[in-house]
């Protein structure tokens, strides 16, 4: 396979793929009406809305050659966290920010554990998982954490359900896709990071100061996580210290199915969010076509290894 | 320091020789759901109580670390067994998997109550749980009476393996069959997962699909209850245009039920659950006959019977007064 069209299927795959899936849905006819509706696209993008800001961060750290699996318990912990700021009076600004700088603050620990102690991010990373979990739960009193009412509620819904405006959340996870987008491919910070997912060794002898840019990463990833615990929250309107339970592979495989490498140095936001959509439009898709619980399981496992292989197509001749 | 760690030793040893010294376990199958609360505060009840009778019982409440998880569970009874405690109160995550440490246990001279779920095993003294199917039955009349015999209605599961939930649906498929045959079923084989935000997009799944034709839909468990509260308060078809009937008592869901967004809820009765094992965990040590199977029976609660006095262990549980 020549460059050119290695480039074209890198760039192309994770479009094809969904444009496949949902085609894969219009085509039976019982179910295509309900299923190729405006109202049913505004579903699958609010359920999306947690993953794909997850994705966000995960994507630049990916990138960068690194790897996060304590993002489901970060996103629980801070909708505890949100939740508890909420019943205690707080009001939402505060709180919000409040809550997301409880997600940067994970992430600056396990950014300085991995940078400052040369220690694997996998196992930092699953150290944190337990961690921010046991830390919800112990917050939460073992309990979900209920409160009257906020604002907060109101993001991941709109009043009317039938309307065609889209949720906030919608919107925020939009933007910020757009602002990291720009981030990555057009900042010194950005191009640092492809580097040293690249090549760490090389990109610290060229002056890339990999110790303080592996912790800014991994505390703005913590950021978005943070974030993505704030929209949990006012999607359950209740801090639940189970939730997102496992969401973490739901998000290192949306990254993944969206042409990021495992080994660095490769990635891009706008694939990444591509296959979050994928992933939630197979779920939508199957559940309203009455397929087997385990079947859709079957399915979205088949996904991830068919992008594994397209990602390794692509790489070939590197690897 | 001698007298100490003499004192240490008899500390140590007195509950495993003491005759009336009782050290009971009780492990439920998670810590963090409120239906847990429940069977913990119904085991500190009894505990207070044979306690004023004269009786030297404790008990000791620990849960699988994780949910759910099966392995945690059998080395949490293990454990157990491993420290002789008098007996063990167990809610088994699975009815299958837990039967090798129940059984080691028994053989070990420590009896063993069933609660809440069944366990395929006959070593057990006694075992104490809801009637699920004849709760999926009482879901299914309910549900068919506020659809006046016809319509559309759909019912949401909750996991694959779970035995209790299971009944539920049969239960509730059973009397839909057979007494409501106008009534018809659009969906009966979807899953709600483990928590109420898995529940809520399954749910907004199906309601985008059935949202127009259905009129009435059962939900068997308190997340799966909430989830699907949730999505229909979304989508606009709450406060009664679709009918909801779950299952399962909690703040949010009594809340929903007095705001009319619920319909009813079958309701069980933890509290006398974790009492009665405790109870019966004592009876058995003492060489009294306990009784093999007992049904804790459950109740339908709706916006009117809400308050009743019948309703209040079931819907109120005096958590306060037990565990704090």
């Amino acid at each position: 396979m020549n460059d050119t069209a290695k480039r074209m299927l890198g760039k192309a795959g994770p479009f094809f793929g969904l444009i496949l899936v949902i085609a894969l849905f219009a085509i039976p006819g019982e179910s295509r009406e309900a299923f190729l509706s405006y109202h049913n696209f505004k579903i699958i993008l609010t359920q999306t809305v947690i993953v794909a800001i997850g994705a966000l961060g995960m994507t630049m750290i990916i990138v960068s050659g690194g790897i996060d699996l304590s993002v489901g318990s970060s996103i629980a912990f801070t909708s505890v966290v949100g939740a508890l700021l909420v019943k205690h009076g707080w009001s939402t600004a505060p709180t919000c920010l409040a809550t997301i700088l409880t997600g940067g603050v994970i992430g600056l620990l396990n950014g300085t554990a991995i940078a400052r102690l040369r220690m694997t991010p996998f196992i930092i990373t699953l150290g944190t998982l337990g961690v921010a979990r046991g830390s919800a739960k112990w917050l939460g009193d073992n309990q979900t954490v209920n409160y009257d009412s906020s604002p907060i509620n109101g993001w991941m819904t709109t009043p009317d359900p039938f309307s065609y405006a889209l949720p906030a959340g919608v919107w925020v996870a939009i933007v910020l896709a757009v602002i990291t987008s720009l981030v990555l491919n057009n900042t010194v910070f950005g191009r640092h990071i492809f580097s040293i997912g690249s090549n760490e060794q090389t990109a610290r002898l060229c002056g890339v100061p990999t110790q303080r840019l592996k912790i800014a990463i991994y505390a703005l990833a913590g950021c978005f996580f943070g974030l993505a615990g704030l929209f949990q929250l006012s999607r359950l309107r209740q801090g639940d210290p189970t939730v997102a339970i496992g969401l973490e592979l739901d998000i290192i495989a949306s990254v993944i199915i969206g042409g990021a490498s495992l080994n660095g140095g490769v990635g891009t936001i706008l694939g990444s969010m591509i296959g979050a959509l994928i992933m939630a439009v197979l779920r939508n898709g199957s559940q309203q076509m009455g397929w087997p619980t385990y079947f859709q399981e079957i399915i979205i496992g088949l996904v991830i290894i068919v992008a594994v292989f397209l990602d390794r197509l692509r790489q070939g001749k590197q690897a | 320091m001698k007298q100490t760690l003499v004192a240490l030793f008899l500390a140590v040893i007195a509950p495993l020789t003491g005759a009336d010294a009782y050290r009971i376990a009780v492990i439920p199958k998670g810590t963090t759901h409120e239906f847990w609360k429940s069977i913990h505060a119904g085991a500190v009840k009894a505990e207070r109580e044979l306690k004023a009778q004269g009786v030297n019982v404790s008990i000791i409440w620990k849960g699988p670390l994780k949910e759910d998880d099966r392995e945690q569970q059998i080395q949490v009874v293990e454990n157990f067994v491993g420290q002789r405690v008098s007996a063990i109160v167990l809610a088994p995550l699975d009815k299958r998997g837990l039967v090798a440490p129940v059984e080691s246990a028994v053989r070990g001279k420590i009896p063993v109550i069933v609660i809440d779920s069944g366990l395929e095993s006959k070593a057990p003294a006694s075992y104490i749980a809801t009637d699920n199917r004849e709760g999926g039955r009482i879901a299914a009349r309910e549900l068919g009476k506020l659809l006046g015999g016809k319509g559309n209605a759909i019912m949401l599961r909750l996991q694959v393996g779970s035995a209790s939930t299971e009944a539920r649906e049969e239960g509730f498929l059973e009397v839909m069959k057979k007494d409501f045959p106008n009534i018809k079923l659009l969906s009966t084989d979807q899953h709600a997962g483990a928590t109420r935000d898995t529940a809520k997009a399954v749910s907004e799944n199906l309601l985008n699909r059935f949202g127009k034709q259905v009129n009435g839909i059962f939900t068997c468990n308190e997340s799966g209850t909430a989830g699907m509260l949730l999505a229909l308060r979304d989508a606009g078809l709450a406060k009664g245009k679709v009918k909801l009937v779950g299952f399962d008592s909690g703040e949010t869901l009594n809340a929903a039920l007095l705001a009319g967004d619920i319909q009813g809820l079958v309701v069980q009765n933890p509290m006398k659950m974790g009492y009665l094992g405790v109870k019966n965990a004592v009876a058995v040590l003492r060489g009294e006959k306990v009784e093999a199977v007992v049904d804790t029976g459950v109740g339908f609660v709706t916006k009117e019977n809400f308050n009743s006095p019948d309703m209040a262990d079931m819907v109120r549980p005096p958590l306060d007064k037990y565990l704090k």
